[in-house]
């Protein structure tokens, strides 16, 4: 008994020890979140004030709300941001629409027995992940301009007269942004799987080859079944970032004739704030991406409670 | 004609930005403010000079930084926001920092205004007592720091002539000039008015699919790095070829008879637009126009695959080489019978593209780069920055300034290789990196009695006919320069130049500016390019409304008063020295 008691003291004396050090290890982290998350956050005094950067804060006019009453006050304002908004989801959408390629493609390259060609294959698919969005525009500009390899290819070919504008034209802008990031990402994407597949206990696999299966099936029962956990993770991570599409593609893609659709939330404030020399009215439009995010997250929280009865907050 | 060039290259992305108001601040004591010394054996230093205009970053080299650095033991690391790309990214991102430079050459109104208020300039008036050749300039001095409390700035292109005379005798800054040697093949057909180019240009580019170089030929090609409030081509046809100039969205006839708003239905700009839009559907324009910059245009026009430019800068400048000229093949200005023609008159408060030298608040030397400053007004330093430095691409023969053989190669030959005594390097690399002018092109040099522009001088007109000009001359009634022509004809309007300042919108005007700005090059572009008349009318249609809900009725209204007030400021000008 008084040896339990004694532990027991132990314990908790223990635990608080335990606590303090474990929140110095936490704190490190804490702090660069506050840094790099919350910090920032003052910078939304901008959108109170006609910015100069010549003036410093300081000294620049303090105007109030007057930017978000112009972004609300027009039509045609509030059409701008709700076709920005249109592209800004529609390109997250297909990109997890088709998330689960690396998974189908991280499957069939695991199945191809030749080692020297399978390394090959997951080299050279990796690679594009590693190239900036400016080079892959180099790439895509020498293949696709008008006087580009396809084009003269075609021309030289005789089945076109007229060089047919690849880059400058506003059809399927989100289907090729879609197929550009797809062709940089995918071998990528499938280097988690991948993993995850030599993970997989192989006494599944042989039970199930004993009870008959082939390979497709195989395939099927149990490897698209084992991977689906690693999926659904970052599916939900990939959700989060529903918002976040970045800007660099959208921007050395865009051009007059694509704009319209190819302006993502991120790219328009860039443009605004930036190429626009308008930071305060950037500013204001900037934080409606934050706005948009917590209404995403109390959705998703909704429905997780309704769902599992946990919620995240 | 280099020079010529690389000055008159800046003017499109730099029109209609400048502004001015008051201000307060004052400048630091300084011990010794004479810049009246020998500045060859101070200490060696390294400025940053931040040129809006410039069109290369990093140290001045060349002809022209030896110079620099002999008399004043200095290098110039020049900061080109137009290299580094992104509008006013790497200006904003400096002034953020507060440094922008130790010599800064930026627009004289809104920017100037600011980097005065914030302190960035320094108030140059102790330099000023001793910069004697500034001091010729005064009343253009006194004119740019007008409301400021001290000299901040100095002025750019000042000119002593007429302000009702053309500040370039030779060419003016616009215009239609075709392949001359096409025209000519196609039988010189009339040209009534700008729509009558297209059936013309047809017929030429038909005759020659190929240029010298082999690749295809178009009647037309397009860039877009200067487009700004309009899309820059777009203006050329409708607007600056029947005198318009461009205030804001506004386009103001230069004799002030006519104002309108860009996005009219029937208007200028609207005009230039469907020129193009048709030439487009006639198979006339380079497809390559929406993805390339000004250096591959510039280098099509060098290979003859464009029979059209809006400039004398453009076209003549890539192509009209010795060599060219020799065969009689080169571009020359239209005959079009409705063409006006608008060009800057003489500029005594500075004119141009209303720049500003002023000298950083944290400069290591303020005295030297005043030192500097004061040496670009005087003869020599506009001489040098003009023709090149004397003794190697100029002399003077019996009184007269005379092209050297030298000269002769670098500015008409399509360059030459400097000597390594003069600084090594090509010739049009030397040159100073600024792309600035602190006097008019056309100023006259005390020492010579003549122009500091080379094509003025009688020993280069005795020597300029070519077959090219000597028919061009036949056809055109015995003009022998374009700007004879034009006043032949009544075919130009001069803008009295009074250094107007376009006053500095407030906050809500500039983004509702900037917004439709873009709104409008991004219409532009699909105009031009519509498949159909139908097409091509729906996005007119949809850019006004775009246009009109952002807000531009409230912007036109600021832009119809400046045009306005700049028209009183001519006025006042033309007769305070006419």
């Amino acid at each position: 008994m008084g040896l339990l008691q004694r532990s027991r003291v132990l314990v908790r004396g223990e635990t608080r020890r335990v606590s303090v050090s474990a929140f110095l290890l936490v704190a490190p982290f804490l702090v660069l979140v506050l840094l790099f998350s919350y910090l920032p956050l003052i910078g939304w005094v901008t959108a109170l004030y006609d910015y100069k950067p010549a003036l410093g804060l300081g000294r620049s006019e303090f105007v109030g709300l007057q930017w978000f009453e112009m972004l609300v006050s027009s039509r045609t304002q509030l059409e701008q941001i709700g076709q920005v908004m249109a592209n800004t989801f529609a390109m997250s959408f297909l990109g997890i629409a088709t998330s689960l390629l690396p998974v189908v493609f991280a499957i069939f390259l695991n199945e191809v027995r030749a080692n020297w060609f399978r390394n090959m294959v997951q080299t050279l698919t990796t690679l594009p992940n590693f190239i900036s969005w400016v080079l892959v525009y180099m790439i895509a500009f020498s293949l696709f301009s008008t006087s580009g390899l396809v084009n003269t290819t075609l021309h030289d070919w005789g089945l076109i007269t007229i060089p047919v504008k690849f880059l400058d034209s506003d059809q399927h802008v989100w289907l090729t942004m879609l197929a550009w990031s797809l062709w940089k990402g995918l071998g990528w994407g499938a280097i988690l799987y991948l993993a995850a597949i030599a993970g997989i206990d192989p006494t599944l696999y042989e039970s199930a080859r004993i009870d008959g299966a082939n390979r497709f099936q195989l395939m099927r029962h149990i490897t698209f079944p084992e991977l689906m956990p690693t999926y659904i993770v970052l599916l939900l991570l990939s959700i989060a970032n529903l918002l976040n599409n970045g800007l660099e593609q959208y921007y050395v893609f865009q051009n007059a004739f694509n704009k319209e659709h190819i302006q993502v939330l991120d790219l328009y404030v860039y443009n605004v704030g930036i190429t626009g020399n308008s930071i305060s009215l950037g500013t204001a439009l900037s934080m409606l991406k934050s706005v948009i995010s917590v209404a995403l997250l109390v959705t998703a929280n909704a429905i997780a409670k309704r769902a599992r009865g946990t919620s995240i907050i | 004609m280099k020079t010529r060039k690389t000055i008159a290259l800046l003017m499109a992305p730099l029109l209609g930005t400048m502004s001015l108001a008051a201000c307060t601040a004052s400048g630091p004591e300084e011990t010794n403010t004479s810049i009246d010394q020998d500045w060859s054996q101070a200490d060696p230093i390294t400025i940053d000079v931040f040129s809006a205009t410039a069109n290369y970053m990093g140290i001045q080299g060349g002809w022209f930084g030896k110079i620099v650095k002999d008399k004043f033991n200095m290098e110039l690391n020049i900061i080109a926001p137009n290299v580094a790309g992104g509008g006013d990214t790497l200006y904003n991102t400096r002034v953020a920092g507060g440094d922008l430079g130790d010599l800064v050459i930026v627009g004289k109104g809104k920017q100037l205004d600011e980097l005065v208020e914030g302190g960035l300039v320094l108030d140059a008036s102790p330099y000023y007592e001793s910069m004697t050749n500034a001091a010729q300039y005064d009343p253009a001095v006194q004119r740019l720091n007008e409301g400021k409390d001290g000299v901040y700035g100095f002025p750019s292109e000042v000119s002593s002539l007429n302000p009702t005379e053309p500040a370039d005798p030779i060419d003016p800054t616009f215009g239609a000039y075709l392949r001359w040697d096409y025209y000519g093949e196609a039988g010189y057909p009339e040209i009534g008015t700008l729509e009558d180019l297209l059936p013309v240009l047809k017929t030429m580019q038909d005759a020659h699919p190929t240029g010298e170089n082999g690749k295809p030929t178009y009647g037309i090609s397009l860039f877009k790095d200067w487009d700004g409030n309009m899309m820059t081509m777009g203006k050329q046809p409708g607007a600056h070829v029947y005198g318009y100039e461009e205030v804001g969205f506004v386009l103001a006839k230069a004799d002030g008879s006519d104002y309108q708003s860009a996005l009219d239905s029937d208007g200028a700009y609207v005009r230039g637009l469907r020129f193009f839009f048709e030439a487009n559907q006639m198979g006339l324009v380079d497809p390559e126009s929406t993805t390339q910059n000004w250096d591959t245009m510039f280098t099509k026009y060098q290979g003859g695959q464009v029979l059209l430019s809006w400039w004398p800068w453009l076209g003549q400048s890539a192509y009209n080489t010795d060599q060219n000229t020799a065969e009689g093949k080169g571009f020359m200005l239209v005959p079009m019978a409705d063409q006006k023609i608008s060009a800057s008159g003489g500029s005594p408060y500075g004119g141009g593209l209303g720049l500003t030298y002023s000298i950083g608040s944290s400069a290591e030397d303020p005295a030297r780069i005043a030192a500097f400053v004061d040496w670009l007004y005087s003869p020599e330093g506009a001489a040098t920055t003009f023709a090149g430095p004397e003794g190697l691409t100029w002399e003077i023969v019996d009184g007269e300034p005379v092209l050297t053989e030298f000269g002769r190669q670098a500015h008409l030959g399509g360059g030459a290789e400097v000597p390594a005594e003069w600084g090594g390097g090509d010739y049009a690399d030397g040159g100073s990196a600024l792309n600035a002018a602190n006097l008019a092109f056309n100023e006259v040099n005390p020492n010579t009695g003549l122009p500091y522009n080379y094509k003025a001088w009688p020993s280069y007109q005795a020597t300029a006919a070519n077959p090219l000009t000597e028919d061009w001359s036949a056809r055109m009634g015995g003009a022998t320069t374009t700007m004879d022509y034009l006043k032949e004809n009544d075919q130009i309007i001069v803008a009295p130049g009074a250094g107007f300042t376009i006053p500095a919108d407030d906050a809500e005007i500039e983004a509702i500016r900037n917004q439709v700005k873009a709104t409008i090059v991004e219409h532009s572009w699909k105009m031009v390019f519509a498949k159909d008349e139908a097409e091509f009318e729906s996005l007119l249609a949809s850019l006004q409304e775009t246009a009109e809900g952002l807000g531009f009725e409230k912007v036109l209204e600021v832009d119809m008063a400046n045009a306005k007030a700049q028209d009183e400021a001519r006025v006042e000008v033309a007769k305070e020295f006419g």
